[in-house]
């Protein structure tokens, strides 16, 4: 039986590489294959999803109807964009903050979907927690560069907007690294001290 | 031919459910890296109630202290990467343990470069693009162990624990391990902990509802790690080229400033009361805040007080920052701005709760 419209070839090749038995001369022709055919992605995909039910019966349970996979998707869709809308910048001398030098280290991340929010949340150590804050109590916050080069992070708050200034981040900082009163703070107090922002290096 | 179908649609939901799965760890928020820390700093302990009890058998406070234990005495060497609101943060890090005396180093893989050296509470702090190099020394690190086998230990008061099964991270089998709040004044903990020692290998920060707000967790992990401390300690001690600075606690006490806590919050109790000369970076004309620690054995929340400022300190706010959350009120003359580590409500009722003394 014809599993797939495509040359068996291919798709040996393709489980082969999935389960790392693929020769690189034999990853060569696969590639070459494949420039041409629409649907290998796809059956690459599946071998990794076969692969894994196989080591892993569990994960052959839940195989979700298309409507409901539809709807989580507009749903997740849905979501980002109100993420993306909501944060209310009050402008001050607006500029761009410039990328950090690491963010290539979790671009891998961003593939995963989530640029927009890493966007918004572009602050070196926390930012506001902006899904988990109660209906109404939205938090929106935009980074901003003023003139003397401080960033100075605005947050609207319920109760108006909240600079997160160098001030805020100095307390914040002393609050973590003697917050090391408590068991389980203090490890993180540690480790936050060591991802405070950038105004904060030159002490 | 159906098998088949079905079987294609798949990597479409795997897709999908892998954005759903970092939607949840983007929302969440940071945390604790060691309880290694503190626990990395004290004494050793010697106390009768720690007889490893097994595993179902341990009480809160023989968690905790399993935990301290194994982060200290333990060499390692890791990378821990922490989430927090809608950002991901991530360190790698070197233990070791000789006898009491314990070394780390923390280098920071996102930010702004630095390197962290703690010897016991000694903590050397390198800014090499400022080729500044801060050095402190921490004493309120060293708390824990006391803390837990003090009669003042009432942390089992406030929050119950709870087993849930055993998870792998970072390539280690772990105890997974809920710290549940007993009333809302204050955040939850899941714990992972690595079964055979116990050291803290991940760790959320939960709200009632069981919402993750920040997380953090080895991504890798190697114990018992072939560590140098001298190598550590000379890296250390290397501050050639930079200029040191060291900056001043001073400490004090509430009642000595002038300020009492009216109403106290259940479980927190005054842990300690600092003042701080301000840094040459904050803005001209601040005078140093009063910082006032509490803590109900797990989380912690301070209070800094300055004097008011009608041009920086223009309007009472409240934020929220991952498990972080920070209030600003006026009182008088002075400002008050109350951070920690659990809920609003909390926080309010500390704002509301400090008055000069009459």
């Amino acid at each position: 039986m014809t599993i797939t419209k495509f040359p068996t070839t291919t798709c040996e090749r393709l489980s082969a590489l999935a389960d790392g038995e693929l020769g690189k001369e034999e990853l060569l022709l696969l590639l070459q294959a494949c420039k041409d055919d629409d649907a290998a992605v796809g059956n690459w995909g599946t071998y990794h999803v076969i692969g894994d039910v196989l080591r892993s019966p569990s994960l052959a349970a839940g195989s979700s109807s298309p409507a409901f996979l539809q709807r989580l998707n507009e749903r997740l869709e849905d979501e980002r964009t109100r993420m993306v809308q909501e944060p209310v910048p009050v402008p001050l001398n607006v500029a761009r903050r410039e990328p950090a030098a690491n963010d290539s280290i979790f671009r891998w991340k961003l593939a995963a979907g989530f640029a927009s929010l890493t966007a918004v949340g572009a602050i070196a150590w926390s930012s506001a927690a902006m899904m988990s804050s109660p209906p109404g109590a939205q938090l929106a916050q935009a980074p901003l560069v003023n003139q003397s080069a401080l960033p100075v992070l605005v947050v609207a708050s319920p109760q108006g907007p909240m600079v997160r200034d160098a001030r805020l981040e100095e307390l914040l900082a002393a609050h973590r690294q003697l917050g090391g009163a408590s068991v389980l703070q203090a490890p993180s107090g540690f480790l936050n001290a060591a991802f405070e922002t950038p105004q904060n290096a030159g002490r | 031919m159906q098998a088949v179908k079905t079987a294609c649609d798949l990597p479409e939901k795997a897709g999908r459910v892998e954005r759903l799965t970092w939607h949840s760890w983007v929302c969440a928020g940071v945390a604790l890296l060691a309880m290694n820390f503190v626990a990395a700093q004290t004494p050793p302990v010697v106390s009768a109630p720690l007889q490893a009890p097994s595993a179902e058998a341990r009480g809160i406070n023989d968690w905790l202290m399993r935990m301290h234990e194994a982060s200290k005495k333990q060499a390692y060497v890791g990378t821990y990467v922490v989430s927090s609101g809608g950002s991901i943060s991530s360190a790698k890090i070197w233990h070791v343990c000789e006898g009491n005396q314990q070394v780390e180093r923390v280098e920071t893989l996102t930010g702004a470069p630095r390197s962290i050296f703690r010897h016991n509470d000694r903590v050397v702090t390198f800014m090499p693009e400022h080729k500044v190099v801060r050095t402190e020394k921490r004493e309120s690190l060293g708390l824990f162990p006391e803390l837990l086998q003090s009669t003042d230990n009432r942390i089992a008061e406030f929050y119950k624990v709870r087993q849930e099964g055993v998870e792998r991270v970072a390539g280690l089998e772990a105890d997974v391990v809920v710290l549940v709040p007993k009333d809302a004044m204050r955040f939850g903990y899941r714990v992972w902990t690595e079964q055979k020692k116990g050291m803290v290998v991940k760790l959320q920060t939960l709200d009632a509802d069981g919402n993750v707000l920040e997380q953090a967790a080895f991504s890798e992990l190697q114990l018992d790690a072939p560590v140098k401390m001298d190598k550590l300690l000379y890296m250390m001690g290397k501050v050639d080229g930079y200029k040191v600075e060291k900056p001043v606690l001073v400490k004090t006490t509430a009642s000595a400033e002038g300020w009492v806590l009216k109403t106290p919050v259940a479980g927190f109790a005054p842990m300690s009361c600092y003042k701080r000369p301000a840094a040459a970076s904050s803005a001209p004309g601040t005078d140093e805040p009063l910082q006032w620690i509490f803590s109900d054995g797990l989380a912690s929340v301070s209070l800094f007080v300055e004097p008011y400022d009608k041009q920086r300190h223009e309007k009472e706010a409240s934020m929220s920052m991952g498990a972080t959350q920070t209030m600003t009120k006026q009182l008088g003359p002075y400002w008050l701005t109350v951070m920690g580590e659990v809920p609003m409500k909390t926080i309010k009722l500390f704002a509301g709760g400090l008055e000069r003394k009459k």
